[in-house]
């Protein structure tokens, strides 16, 4: 048999990658299937070059990004002076906060090495969801959890390290 | 805007009778006098037949009177027919005025109004409601008066021909009156009874199915099967009872109908043997008996479109019965052209639950100058400048604009002194250019004179950052050789230009036309024939059908293979957005339309049924043609298996060869010195497809082509071709951030002396907001009063005052140095962020 024919297994798509690079992500991990599939659907793969910006401190682009190859750097720009914060990885999700409600950066993301990253858009999140309505509370469960297991780490393992911050903490109070 | 006299929810229904309709209705009654004639001549004419031709044996009578009969027959039909026309023009055209005068009436109605009623609610009000009351104003001269003619005619020719035996054939009327009346509202209640409880029943149906997993899981298939046989034992009995009172109605009616033929035959049958009436009157008698009914039933049913219309109308304009807050035009003076000095004196605002939201907020400003209201949300920014703008309409104190009390104002006034920016502002269907000018045409009317020129528009564009978008959809637009010959000479000129200077740059964005390379951004079609069709039967969408097309591909081995691939692709859109409503942003990157889907489902379940060789022809159509526009690019749900692209590259060569020989001239070859039709003006300049839509990508190539468009002189033009680009529903195929530019360069072509912007540009990128807000510091300050809502504490530094509210209050007020030194709420804020 042609090994194009009709009952040769399915070659795999982008569509079935996303798919399984969703189910991975904190974000989307507890959504049922019948949205995580137009989720993994709508992304779009978004190829960035070395020292191009996947956003930009302040602006409110609406995107959310998931490294899937390269690497890039987190920035922070006080008073004209550019810090380096730290790098992200493939494999992580950054932005979910940025598809639930308007935000502007705190940081700008730039890449190091040419980077391939699956993006998001706020509008295409927002579209999506008013079709599942009843899903909401699943996705701001995940987003508590992660705040507050990121204020967890934190306070496990940098809390003593960090000084007088200490009165700075408490973002899982919010 | 079209004034009506009195408001349309103050009218009763019957005012739209003869409103606009009295020649038609007047007409109308004529004819309905005819046409009662048409309908008792044929009475007569029977008893004359019997009596005068058929029993003394007259053939020449009797075909006279046979042809006056069927003249009476045919009069009358038409006369019917001309009364339907009647009506439907008459309740077309009171729905029509109906429609605008209710649709008028609602988009002056208060903000307040609006937000607390659905859009739903207003959309069926207009489109759907008011069908029911038109269709009474259409028949309510007509029905009740040409059968109650009728009745009264029948009546009164049947008393003539013999009194005694109309009074009786006539009382079966009376009882029917009062006996089907009563059978029928119990066959209404028992109706109701079943609707409630079909509701209930389908509610139930489809709570088990929401929750068959816990069925499943409880395993209570008994629990659940109790539950359904109640209702359903329920529904069966509410069913029949509903049943026997409805064959009760029709059973007396019929009763009633052949009762009147038996008091005829018994009594008249009687009075003729006694030679008291004639056989000719007798069989008029009866004939009249049989077309009573059809009077008597259309009168039922009109009373009933009576109620239904009277009902529905009552409630839609009950509904609707709010006064707008504001005049719209003024009416003994000109439109006012205030200065834009601005003095808010102990202005409050209060819901309508009476919750006060602004209180004693006082502050002033002079023409020119420019106020920032900063605070957290829900410190009341936005609505003091709704109370400024007259949107909100304010409870207590003052707003003077140029010393006019702004809830004085008519709304003409304040559309043609200020100009508002929201956050989430508003584009509506259409052009880019319709809506640009939209602010300015609601004031200039059709004022040509009056309206911006090309050059305001351009510079507009520029100031607001939306010319490289607009540049962009221009860029994005197919052009015809019978409207754009000089132009696509031109940008063959430029498309050269462009390979010389900026090709090379540009390979890792563009996927250029490369006659031996598989395109991965054009779809399978345009792999194949590369070219552009020049005749209707080899167009894109015509591929799928076209005989010899499907021929080549037979011969090629490709036809299987792409129905196999057809079939995966239509298996996986349909089974990814089989259940999402035809929104664009779903359907961008599917291969099939919104409204071909449903199309699509059927063809799903026929291959869930049988196989790719059972299924009927035009289902192998339609996963041919989804193939033939699969773009490995773009539509993702499917991969393009590597073995498919080299034969389909094969095919290319073999297509030209084949095709040229055959049918030379049906195709144009993607070649670069010609204009490729089928392609985007982008494309052409290109001789390729943009690889992917992102910002980065739309930046870089972008800019190398508006360099050589300048060189070019055509930058104008194509972005005057951007402008005719259709935005879509709600501005639906633009970013948050052009909808933003959009919004601002529709108000600052109108220019107008106060300038209210509420958040305006929270969507904007940095370049784009240090654009607009340079220019509202250089060009606008001293011109133009603004007050601004502002998001972010970095852009406030240089307005002339800056008002820190909270909660309803303005706290503090003053320039950013002055408040930053005294340390108060503006330092405490800019600390915070």
């Amino acid at each position: 048999m042609n090994s194009l024919d009709e009952s040769s297994p399915t070659p795999s798509c982008e569509y079935q990658e996303n798919l399984d690079t969703l189910r991975q992500t904190y974000f989307f991990s507890g959504l049922p299937l019948e949205s995580l599939k137009i989720f993994a659907y709508l992304c779009t793969r978004e190829k960035f070059g070395e020292g191009e910006f996947l956003f930009r401190q302040g602006e409110d682009d609406g995107e959310a990004f998931c490294i899937l190859t390269g690497r890039t750097q987190l920035e922070r720009t006080v008073q004209g002076a550019t810090l380096p914060i730290r790098s992200c990885e493939p494999g992580e999700f950054i932005g979910g906060l940025t598809l639930i409600g308007e935000t502007r950066r705190l940081y700008s993301l730039r890449a190091l090495q040419p980077t391939v990253c699956l993006v998001l858009s706020r509008d295409k999140f927002t579209k999506t969801l008013d079709q599942f309505p009843g899903q909401r509370p699943r996705i701001f469960r995940a987003v508590v959890a992660a705040i507050n297991g990121w204020e967890e780490r934190f306070l496990e393992g940098m809390a003593e390290a960090c000084g007088g911050c200490t009165s700075k903490l408490g973002v899982s109070l919010l | 805007m079209h004034r009506v006299d009195r408001s349309i929810v103050k009218r009763s229904l019957f005012s739209w009778v003869f409103d606009g309709n009295l020649r038609w209705q007047v007409l109308l009654l004529a004819i309905i006098a005819v046409t009662v004639f048409t309908r008792v001549l044929p009475l007569e004419l029977q008893k004359r037949i019997v009596n005068q031709a058929i029993s003394l044996r007259k053939v020449d009578l009797l075909l006279t009177y046979c042809a006056y009969y069927l003249a009476a027959v045919l009069l009358s039909s038409a006369c019917k027919y001309l009364i339907n026309v009647m009506e439907t023009h008459i309740a077309q055209q009171s729905l029509a005025r109906m429609r605008n005068a209710l649709y008028n009436h609602i988009i002056t109605l208060p903000l307040s109004f609006f937000r607390n009623t659905q859009p739903g609610t207003v959309v069926n009000a207009i489109a759907n409601e008011l069908a029911v009351p038109s269709n009474f104003v259409g028949s309510a001269i007509s029905t009740p008066v040409s059968n109650v003619l009728t009745l009264l005619a029948f009546a009164g020719y049947l008393i003539w021909l013999n009194p005694l035996l109309a009074v009786v054939s006539l009382s079966i009327y009376p009882a029917a009156m009062i006996v089907l009346p009563f059978l029928q509202k119990r066959a209404n209640t028992a109706n109701q009874q079943r609707v409630d409880l079909a509701r209930t029943f389908a509610g139930r149906i489809a709570e088990s199915i929401d929750g068959v997993h816990e069925i499943h899981g409880n395993g209570a298939y008994r629990i659940e099967m109790a539950k359904f046989s109640r209702l359903v034992e329920q529904l069966r009995k509410i069913r029949v009872v509903w049943s026997l009172y409805r064959f009760a109605v029709k059973s007396t009616n019929n009763f009633f109908t052949s009762l009147g033929p038996f008091l005829v035959f018994i009594l008249g049958g009687y009075l003729t043997i006694k030679g008291q009436l004639e056989l000719g009157s007798l069989v008029a008698f009866l004939s009249a008996q049989e077309k009573l009914y059809d009077p008597w039933k259309e009168l039922i049913e009109f009373y009933q479109v009576y109620q239904d219309g009277h009902v529905t109308y009552d409630r839609t304009m009950e509904f609707f019965d709010v006064e707008p807050d504001y005049p719209l035009t003024p009416t003994d003076r000109k439109v006012f052209d205030l200065t834009p000095r601005l003095e808010v004196q102990s202005l409050s605002f209060f819901t309508d639950g009476g919750i006060r939201l602004l209180d004693d907020i006082n502050l002033q400003l002079e023409p020119g100058e420019h106020l920032a209201l900063v605070g957290f949300s829900g410190s009341g920014k936005s609505t003091l400048a709704l109370c400024i703008g007259q949107l909100n309409k304010y409870s207590g104190g003052s707003v003077l604009i140029g010393g006019q009390e702004v809830s004085q104002l008519t709304k003409q006034d304040v559309a043609a002194n200020v100009g508002m920016v929201s956050q989430s502002p508003f584009i509506f269907e259409g052009s880019i250019a319709e809506n640009l000018l939209y602010a300015c045409e609601a004031v200039t009317g059709d004022d040509g004179q009056r309206r911006p020129t090309l050059d305001d528009i351009i510079a507009v564009l520029h100031q607001t950052g939306l010319f490289v978008d607009v540049l962009r959809f221009g860029l994005n637009t197919l052009l015809t050789a019978e409207t754009h010959a000089d132009l696509v000479k031109d940008i063959i000129r430029v498309r050269r230009k462009f390979q010389e200077k900026h090709g090379e740059k540009l390979t890792d964005h563009v996927e250029f036309f490369e006659e031996n390379a598989y395109l991965f951004h054009s779809n399978i079609a345009e792999n194949v024939t590369f070219g552009a069709a020049n005749r209707a039967d080899f167009a894109q969408i015509a591929l799928a059908r076209n005989e010899y097309f499907l021929k080549f591909l037979e011969q090629s081995g490709l036809h299987r293979l792409l129905l196999n691939l057809g079939a995966r692709l239509v298996r996986q859109t349909v089974d990814i957005l089989g259940n999402l409503p035809p929104e664009a942003v779903f359907f961008e990157q599917s291969p099939m339309n919104a409204d071909e889907l449903p199309g699509y489902k059927i063809v799903v379940d026929h291959l869930r049924r049988r196989g790719l060789d059972d299924l009927p022809l035009p289902d192998r159509h339609r996963l041919l043609n989804l193939a033939l526009r699969f773009t490995p690019g773009v539509h993702k749900m499917a991969a393009l298996p590597a073995d498919l692209q080299r034969l389909l590259l094969e095919a290319r060569t073999r297509f030209r060869e084949i095709i040229s020989r055959d049918l030379p001239g049906v195709f144009t070859f993607y070649n670069k010195n010609d204009y490729i039709f089928s392609q985007t003006i982008l494309n052409n300049i290109l001789f390729g497809k943009a690889k992917a839509a992102t910002p980065q990508a739309q930046e870089a190539i972008a800019q190398n082509i508006i360099q050589v468009l300048i060189e070019r002189d055509l930058l104008e033009t194509i972005v005057d071709i951007g402008m005719h680009y259709n935005v879509g529903t709600k501005g639906e195929k633009l970013s948050g951030g052009q909808r933003q530019k959009l919004a601002i360069a529709r108000v600052f072509l109108k220019a107008p002396r106060l300038l209210i912007m509420d958040e305006a540009t929270s969507a904007l990128d940095n370049t784009s907001q240090a654009r607009i807000q340079n220019l509202l510091e250089t060009r606008w300050k001293r011109k133009s009063t603004l007050v601004a809502v502002a998001h972010r504490l970095d852009t406030v530094r240089n307005f002339d005052r800056i008002a820190v509210m909270k909660a309803g209050r303005i706290i503090e007020m003053g320039r950013y140095d002055e408040l930053i030194a005294r340390k108060g709420a503006l330092y405490e804020l800019v600390g915070r962020k």
